[in-house]
């Protein structure tokens, strides 16, 4: 991409045939949701507050509606009467090669699709649909940015985003389960990889198993301080689906089938998502509908299942051994596009001395920058980090000195905002702080 | 002669309001005619709670940061859509003006006034803006103007009945333009917050007990 938004390579260069698929695509989409989302918006311009990129930087472009509106643009020029007959009155416009530059930096460039001004709009708008719709126009024409085609690619080619093979996933299992019963003493712990009829199955973002296993000791301890029945499925494990991001259905109905049939042939009740918000949103609420089938099994996070093992009083935490201030960032997709808002908290009360509480917070809090796979495609880095200020300003006003989440994106986001905003911060995911607090029951003589 | 002109404007408004409807009726036809996205996952929630939300507490102004923000504009849009809704009862209503006790009129004299006042701010506003100019269509202009027109009509048949001709011109023009312009969110703002509350209410985001 060039420093004016313009993409130079090859397939980024719109053909007659491009034109019509990508129409093809909106006309296959527009169902009675998107319909509406693309008729209702007044272009009152009250969502610009709501979005962290206008925050950050004020601009019209950055307005959730002016994004949508390069959609709509298209949608009326095609598919609206007035559209066809006279589209300067109505802001019509032809999917041309500028209009599909426009759509690249709105929806893949610019919007996280974190619903923030969803939940703010009057209307009831639903930009993140809108902009979901115009990323799989985009990827239905090969326009999808680099890093978020290959992370889709990679996934569906080695079973996970990054290529990692299943020897260094059950070693990296096997390392982790040592360390534990090191670090305990205790040689009964385990981490149970393919065992059939568990109750639960766990899934990991593919991060942990490549730079933070410890976080994988953080599950492990977790899981066996509740004497929880859980295991790991080697056949499909990464809880990420990026095709959330990519407007892919295609790809993501198959990422989704492949843990759904890892599940199925574990004969497990509960697939238990890791801490990773798209993950999370992807298997809890938009598989069954990408597949097109309810799921023989319960979807539940993480986060829900920690918050579950305290209340049942499966695992007794000492909030004293985290005596720093602790804050907590609703990633998007758990909390407004998922409702893991109470759980959390609940958690952080038991687990931590000084909770406190960024604000805006829940369904209302600000994006951290990270969402809509934004990580993934660094030729829109500069944009990410500049919106993140919004987020730093938010966790600066706590005084906390640790920063809790629990997602990955976030986690990655946080780092990067922490360290370009030099933020005296520590980030760290919710299981790590629990993990840390719990009451071993062999210690307490149990 | 008076009488004539009342006679074949309110025809011409009657036309115009069929014409309204059934661009109406086809719009709805249009968007009933595409797919209903179900949702398969499990709810958290009360689907239920978050509908009955999304059109009540929901629509408050203290329960979003864009209102609480943008009081002003807010409150504009809503003085100016009461407005529209009384210059509307006016017109059903116009031809028994004459036998409507006093307090009704001055009440719907307040509320069209302030209606039209309200939408004649709309568009300075609009313009003044940097975001709402640069996101506005000739068409958002022309529907606040031709609605602020429609209701102060309204309120001016109330002041002086011999402006009812226009009234009804003004009627059949607006109606007419309903279906093809901006103002046919009226239509779609039912079916979006409907989406709205089924969507987060399933998920337990708003109008939960616990939630906001
Ligand atoms: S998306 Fe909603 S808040 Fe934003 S301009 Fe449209 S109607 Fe207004
Ligand atoms: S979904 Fe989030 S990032 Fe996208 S326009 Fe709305 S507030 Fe901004």
């Amino acid at each position: 991409m060039t420093d004016n938004g313009k993409f130079t390579d090859e397939r980024f260069q719109l053909t007659d045939e491009k034109t019509a698929i990508a129409l093809d695509v909106l006309r296959k989409r527009l169902n009675r949701q998107l319909d509406a989302a693309l008729e209702v918006c007044v272009r009152c311009g009250l969502c610009a507050d709501s979005c962290h990129y206008y925050v950050a930087n004020p601009k019209p472009e950055h307005v959730p509606a002016f994004r949508a509106e390069q959609l709509r643009k298209v949608y009326r020029r095609y598919f609206d009467p007035i559209g066809k007959l006279a589209p300067g009155w109505v802001g019509a416009a032809e999917l041309d090669q500028e209009m599909v530059e426009k759509l690249i930096n709105a929806a893949f460039g610019t919007c996280t699709m974190c619903g923030r001004c969803v939940i703010n709009c009057p209307m009831g708008v639903d930009t993140r649909q809108i902009i979901r719709t115009a990323r799989a126009m985009l990827t239905a024409i090969d326009m999808t940015p680099e890093g978020l085609k290959a992370t889709v690619n990679v996934h569906l080619e080695a079973g996970n985003n990054m290529g990692v093979s299943e020897e260094d996933f059950v070693e990296t299992l096997e390392w982790m389960e040592e360390e534990l019963r090191a670090e305990l003493g205790d040689a009964s712990i385990k981490i149970p990889i393919n065992k059939p009829h568990a109750r639960v199955v766990y899934t990991f973002n593919p991060r942990e198993v490549k730079y933070f296993p410890y976080l994988i000791q953080a599950a492990a301890k977790i899981f066996n301080a509740a004497g929880e029945d859980w295991t790991l499925s080697t056949e499909s494990w990464d809880a990420t689906n990026y095709g959330l991001f990519s407007g892919d259905d295609e790809a993501s109905r198959k990422i989704a089938s492949n843990l759904e049939a890892a599940i199925n042939h574990l004969g497990a009740d509960v697939l238990v998502m890791a801490e990773c918000g798209h993950g999370y949103r992807s298997q809890r609420w938009e598989a069954e509908n990408w597949l097109g089938r309810a799921y023989p099994f319960k979807v539940m996070s993480f986060v829900e299942l920690q918050a579950q093992y305290i209340r049942d009083g499966r695992i007794r935490l000492d909030a004293s051994v985290n005596p720093k201030r602790v804050t907590y960032h609703d990633p998007c997709n758990q909390a407004r596009n998922g409702g893991i808002i109470d759980e959390p908290r609940y958690i952080l009360k038991h687990a931590v001395m000084d909770f406190v509480e960024m604000e805006p917070h829940g369904a209302e809090n600000f994006c951290c920058g990270g969402g809509g796979g934004m990580l993934s495609m660094t030729e829109f880095a500069k944009d990410r980090i500049a919106a993140g200020k919004v987020k730093a300003d938010q966790i600066l006003a706590t005084g906390a000195e640790i920063v809790a989440t629990s997602c990955h994106n976030c986690l990655d986001q946080l780092d990067e905002i922490r360290r370009h905003y030099k933020l005296k911060v520590k980030i760290q995911n919710l299981s790590e702080l629990v993990a840390a607090a719990i009451i071993w029951p062999r210690q307490s003589g149990e | 002669m008076a009488a004539n002109w009342i006679w074949i404007t309110r025809w011409i408004a009657v036309i115009g309001l069929a014409i309204g409807a059934l661009g109406i009726i086809s719009r709805l036809q249009a968007i009933l005619s595409r797919p209903f996205k179900q949702d398969l996952a499990r709810p958290r929630g009360s689907i239920r709670r978050g509908v009955l939300y999304a059109f009540t507490l929901g629509m408050a102004p203290w329960e979003k940061e864009s209102t609480r923000l943008h009081w002003l504009a807010y409150f504009r849009g809503i003085f100016f859509h009461l407005g529209v809704f009384a210059a509307f009862a006016v017109l059903f209503a116009s031809p028994w003006l004459a036998a409507a006790p006093g307090w009704l009129l001055w009440v719907a004299r307040i509320f069209t006034g302030a209606g039209a006042v309200f939408g004649v701010a709309g568009i300075p506003m609009r313009w003044i803006g940097e975001n709402e100019r640069n996101l506005s269509t000739p068409d958002d202009y022309f529907a606040v103007l031709l609605t602020s027109i429609f209701t102060a009509l309204a309120f001016g048949v109330l002041v002086e009945a011999a402006l009812l001709p226009i009234f009804y011109l003004a009627t059949a023009l607006l109606a007419i333009y309903i279906p093809f312009g901006k103002i046919r969110h009226c239509v779609y703002f039912f079916f979006s917050k409907f989406f709205f509350g089924l969507t987060f209410g399933r998920r337990g985001v708003i109008g939960q007990p616990d939630a906001s």
